[in-house]
């Protein structure tokens, strides 16, 4: 018989097969730009909208620049596009003194006719200040950071002097102004663009096409999949390395890692724990640590009942290990959280009361409440993984199993991660798996944001606990610059906490950044977003 | 014949008899029968079988690595996942939620498959046609996209991935009974059953469905292995079994996040799903070239 | 002929109708509001809403709804997404072309591949040879699509670093998206280096387009294998053989073309099983096809998304289930559409 003999049909898959393996590493082709894989999409272009890491990493130090800024060793602050400032001796009176050689993107959208000035410092802090701006109602109205502290209702009046001077006036003494405004989300938009936009009828594109100064110029965008940046080519402090900047958008953590390991990511963001020590083991991957300020923590919604009672809070408490959730969620590279503030903070109180693990007093504690054996609540877990809680879902799981042990019925909860922001916004849960990372050294931004009556509105008080007697603590304590005043008071703020127990605190975790070896000057931003400006790839 | 036997006429192998001859006759047959009735007894039997609770977490043995490997330990066969829960237990009860689960949707889809398509086959004209071409052509939408669309309207849970599955594989079955009883309408047996009086039920009872239970079983197959792989399809995308509840496809998908430490928690669950649909996929083989080789001969 | 090319075109249209209706059906049915099902807006405020419904006409009765429903499809305003607020038309415009390349290029190696080896085993029935490749077609059949893509990832980009794991195309590679299909746009890009692109987006290609094609390539194999040796059993080829006729011209006169016949509808079920497996292949490979797009919109709760998005694919696995089924009714019309081939 003569069919076709195997040997044809052989040679036929092997054809197939055979194209495009040649044995060439994958990674060694691609130099002209820097792809950094991110976790999730930004909510917004533009970081005065929203408080995630993620929208901050992806949009505040790419695409923006700030007065000031904090060096990310000393966490000083230091001159940006403010060359220098200085404090009345009120210390209600700042002034600013701005660069002149600063220059907004020139973009297919938008080219600038004039560089950097004064009107656009004033046009920034007076679209999340005034109400009746005209921006401040475009894109939804919310500017969650500031609202949270305080901010636009603390500033009296800012004001142009000349074309390179500025001065804000506050109405009271605040001792972290300057911290927030150097933050991720105080950034410097252009007031010509603005003015353009408006011109054109569509002013809400000042959010998602934006324009800034900083080192890379926004390019596009698809959802779920890349935002891809271009270099500026003038920008005040040199042009960046690279000639593009993309964002990799890439949920999975370890779909990350493997983008890192093929090179077809320069540096991931948040590298899971379990892979660690991986990644310290390959030659060709670095992976940076440093002590975060930040804080995991389990929050529960303090306006629905039960949880509206404090021995019920307390209780819950009671009933997990937080060693062990340490332990089997962070594998160590964290520690234990009393309070609100990380030991790298100057108001760290180490001796804190804290709960401990007792599941008996617990059961009692909810008997004594009236919640029955049998009881259902909801925990919500964060979706991506965070410095300050790398697997909520795992953490939730072990609560889970905890809270069985008290009779407590637990059902997870987890959304995308879009979808958890807006619902938790809205109140949907019972309690919380989140954290908060510092977008400044100074205490306030744990205290503030967290727990005042201010941050309920704004989105950041995910228990959304109000107690007056609190929020005059943290009044008091910005108002003196005695830094021994201030840490007294914290130490009451701490105590309060202690017995309301809005939230359990249970870690701080130190922060991660895995990269290839090739890059050089990769580092650590402890005071929020990434910063890829200065990020260079080496070629050989 | 290897024995002479006296009373040769009045031995009259059942035509399952026969079929089981057939079928015993090709050894990986037998071997994927055997592995299927060892899934078969995991998935009654998981609770007696397991050394652990499926759901407990030992967070002091943490991505245990399996026993044969250097750094195991004999009391977690399979190695912990990074839960500390044991990976053989785990994986045990997933054979059980993901067979068992397979075996029901399997089992209420052929019920509904086959009661429509036997109306469908007995009816005729302009109703049967439409009825025929859109279920060919609902056919051919995805179980994926079925799926999506159930999860969107009642939200992610394995009951939903299930009923999900169930309206998938019901247009098969449909289309099978209905080609089936068609073809035998037209039989003289059936013409002579008619003609002693009997009503469509009886006929279908007495007349069509014996004859029809062999293509049902090599069709229920091809739709069991069918069931597992969506079901645990749908488990791995998340869209189906919701953690704790061990799903093969949500174990391997929880794996994949361990997976540069830990390969096993990829492996295993992953060897585990394969080696259910090949054995379910070699028995129905099996079955279909018996049935073939006795009609044959 | 006109005949059958009348009831297919009525049951297409009816097909159509009934997957627009259920889309309809799903506006009440998701959890959201109607109006925000329908339409991926979330209004500000009542009168934003009150206008809203009255645009849509969702205060009329049901069959007017549909009717102007029917009329906003077809003029192409399907809505906008929930998440994005773009419009899906674009979104869904820029995603199915993606899988329609990745599924197409999968078909034409399962083609390619199984039908020859199907032969070859078909032929010699009963050998060794047909006895290791049709255990094999039986054991890669039986692999589930997520499992063999993510040892594909793990084995070739992982372990060898040969082949890319991410997306159609290195992203520092900018190619304005035209057609939506990668190599035409590559050719319609200016200011690229033609060459390098297409070497970049076909060894992205490669993982994808093997994992998606290795199980339906075995599921073809076994088929083809199946009808071979039922046609090879048929009096005809014993009187052609009596006749004289070599083993080629009794191949290519005879058998390839009575064996390939009855498994055309079989492939266009297996089209149907892979864009299934494309669908969860994509969300391993960061692919920006629809069943990436799709799966996002379910995990991010878009129901707008969602109702487009189940339109646009079943019309297409529809389209080309009719057009192979009509196909085959023309060359064949002896058959009985679907009539059944076992394996």
């Amino acid at each position: 018989m003569s069919f076709p003999s195997a040997r044809q049909l052989l040679t036929v898959i092997c054809l197939f097969s055979l194209a495009g393996c040649s044995p060439q590493k994958y990674s060694e082709k691609f130099q002209e730009g820097l792809v950094y894989c991110s976790e999730s999409d930004p909510l917004s272009m533009n970081p005065q909208l929203d408080t995630s890491t993620t929208t901050a990493d992806a949009t505040a130090h790419q695409i923006y620049d700030r007065l000031l800024e904090f060096d990310t060793e000393s966490g000083r602050i230091q001159p940006s596009l403010a060359s220098q400032w200085s404090v009345s001796n009120d210390g209600l009176t700042y002034s600013f003194t701005l660069r002149t050689d600063v220059v907004f993107h020139s973009t297919p959208y938008f080219s600038p006719s004039r560089p950097f000035n004064a009107s656009d410092v004033v046009f920034s802090f007076n679209r999340w200040r005034l109400q009746d701006h005209p921006y401040h109602r475009i894109s939804g109205g919310y500017y969650p950071y500031f609202e949270s502290l305080g901010l636009a209702s603390n500033i009296a009046d800012i004001r142009q002097l000349s074309s390179n001077q500025v001065e804000v006036v506050l109405k009271e003494r605040d001792s972290s102004f300057l911290a927030n405004i150097a933050s991720d989300f105080s950034v410097i938009l252009s007031a010509e663009y603005a003015d353009f936009l408006m011109s054109m009828g569509t002013p809400e594109d000042l959010d998602e096409l934006p324009i800034g100064t900083g080192p890379y110029q926004y390019s596009s965008y698809k959802k779920d999949h890349y935002i891809r940046y271009l270099a500026n080519p003038s920008y005040w402090r040199g042009k960046p390395d690279g000639d593009a900047l993309i964002f990799d958008i890439t949920p999975k953590s370890s779909l990350r890692l493997a983008k890192l390991m093929t090179g077809e990511c320069d540096a991931i963001a948040f590298p899971a724990r379990v892979d660690h020590e991986i990644i310290r083991e390959r030659e060709d991957l670095v992976l940076a640590e440093k002590a975060g300020l930040n804080i995991g923590f389990w929050a529960f919604n303090t306006e629905r009942p039960p949880f509206d009672n404090p021995d019920v809070r307390k209780a819950l408490a009671y009933a997990i290990d937080k060693n062990t959730l340490i332990e089997a969620v962070y594998f160590d590279s964290a520690t234990r959280a009393r309070s609100l503030l990380p030991a790298a903070s100057w108001a760290y109180q180490s001796d804190a009361d804290d709960t401990g693990y007792n599941p008996v007093l617990a059961r009692k504690l909810l008997d004594n409440a009236g919640v029955p054996p049998g009881f259902t609540m909801n925990v919500w877990a964060i979706p991506v993984e965070r410095a300050y809680n790398p697997n909520a879902k795992k953490m939730a799981e072990l609560i889970q199993n905890y809270l069985a042990e008290v009779e407590i019925n637990v059902n997870i909860v987890s959304y995308d991660w879009t979808t958890f922001r807006r619902l938790l916004r809205e109140g949907n849960h019972d309690s919380v798996l989140i954290g908060w990372s510092a977008d400044n050294g100074d205490p306030d931004n744990f205290y503030r944001p967290l727990l005042s009556c201010d941050a309920i509105p704004s989105g950041t008080n995910r228990a959304r606990w109000c107690n007056p007697a609190y929020d005059d603590i943290l009044d008091r304590a910005i108002q003196t610059e005695d830094i021994e005043v201030r840490k007294a008071l914290y130490l009451q703020a701490n105590q309060l906490i202690f017995e309301k127990l809005p939230l359990v605190p249970i870690a701080h975790a130190y922060r991660y950044q895995a990269y290839r070896k090739e890059l050089n000057g990769m580092i650590i931003n402890p005071f929020g977003g990434v910063r890829l400006g200065g990020v260079t790839k080496s070629r050989d | 014949m290897s024995r002479f036997s006296l009373y040769e006429d009045e031995i009259h192998p059942s035509p399952w008899h026969h079929t089981w001859r057939e079928f015993k006759s090709s050894h990986v047959a037998l071997l994927g029968l055997a592995i299927l009735l060892l899934y078969v007894f995991f998935a009654f039997f998981a609770p007696l079988v397991t050394p652990y609770d499926p759901l407990f977490q030992n967070t002091e043995a943490i991505l245990v690595a399996p026993s044969w490997h250097p750094n195991g330990s004999i009391s977690h066969l399979f190695g912990t996942d990074a839960l500390g829960r044991d990976l053989f237990s785990r994986i045990m009860y997933g054979c059980r939620v993901t067979f068992g689960t397979s075996l029901l949707v399997v089992i209420i889809a052929m019920a509904v498959g086959v009661s429509i398509g036997t109306i469908a086959g007995m009816l005729s004209g302009v109703r049967s046609s439409v009825v025929n071409h859109l279920l060919d052509a609902l056919m051919a939408i995805p179980t994926l996209l079925i799926a999506i669309i159930i999860v969107g309207i009642l939200g992610s849970g394995l009951v939903n991935s299930m009923w999900a599955i169930t309206l998938a594989l019901i247009p098969q079955f449909v289309h099978h009974t209905r080609t089936f009883v068609r073809a035998e309408m037209k039989k003289d047996y059936i013409q002579a059953s008619t003609l002693d009086g009997a009503n469509r039920l009886q006929l279908f009872y007495y007349s069509i469905l014996p004859n029809m239970i062999e293509m049902l079983v090599v069709q229920g197959t091809l739709a069991l292995s069918i069931a597992v792989i969506d079901i645990s399809a749908l488990g791995f995308l998340n869209l189906g079994a919701q953690p704790p509840l061990p799903e093969l496809g949500a174990i391997l998908a929880a794996g994949l996040d361990v997976g540069y430490l830990s390969p096993w928690n990829i492996a295993i669950p992953g060897i585990a799903i394969f080696l259910m649909v090949l054995s379910i996929t070699i028995v129905g083989d099996g079955l279909r070239s018996a049935l073939r080789k006795r009609v044959n001969r | 002929m006109i005949n059958i090319l009348l009831r297919y075109t009525i049951l297409f249209t009816l097909t159509l109708l009934a997957l627009s209706a259920l889309s309809f059906t799903l506006i009440y049915l998701f959890p959201a509001e109607p109006i925000i099902n329908l339409t991926g807006i979330t209004p500000q405020n009542d009168i934003q809403h009150d206008a809203l419904i009255r645009q849509y006409r969702l205060d009329s009765a049901y069959l007017i709804q549909f009717w102007h429903y029917l009329e906003q499809l077809f003029s192409g305003n399907w809505g906008y997404s929930l998440l994005s607020g773009q419009p899906l038309k674009d979104e869904v415009l820029t995603a199915l072309p993606a899988t329609v390349e990745l599924s197409a290029y999968a078909m034409l190696i399962v083609l390619v591949v199984g039908i020859p080896i199907g032969c070859y085993s078909g032929l010699r029935a009963y050998t060794n040879a047909d006895f290791t490749i049709n255990s094999l077609s039986v054991t890669v059949y039986s692999v589930p699509v997520f499992w063999l893509a993510v040892l594909f990832i793990l084995t070739f980009s992982l372990q060898f670093g040969w082949l890319p794991l991410s997306g159609r195309l290195n992203l520092l590679f900018d190619i304005p998206n035209q057609t939506g299909f990668l190599f035409i746009d590559i050719l319609l890009a200016e200011d690229v280096d033609t060459a390098v692109v297409i070497r970049d987006a076909f060894l992205h290609l490669i993982l994808p387009t093997l994992s998606i094609a290795c199980i339906s390539t075995a599921a073809i194999i076994r088929v083809t294998r199946r009808s071979i040796i039922d046609v090879l059993n048929q009096p005809y080829i014993t009187a052609a053989k009596a006749r004289g006729l070599s083993n080629r011209q009794i191949f290519f006169r005879h058998v390839l073309r009575n064996a390939l016949l009855p498994i055309l509808p079989l492939m266009a079920m297996q089209i149907t099983t892979l864009i299934t497996n494309a669908m969860i292949v994509e969300t391993l490979f960061s692919w920006p096809g629809i069943g990436n797009w799709l799966i996002q919109a379910i995990y991010q709760r878009d129901y707008s998304a969602l109702r487009i998005g189940m339109l646009a694919v079943s019309t297409l696995v529809v389209i080309i289930t009719i057009a192979i089924d009509l196909f085959n009714r023309l060359i064949d019309p002896s058959r009985e559409k679907f009539e059944s081939v076992t394996i």
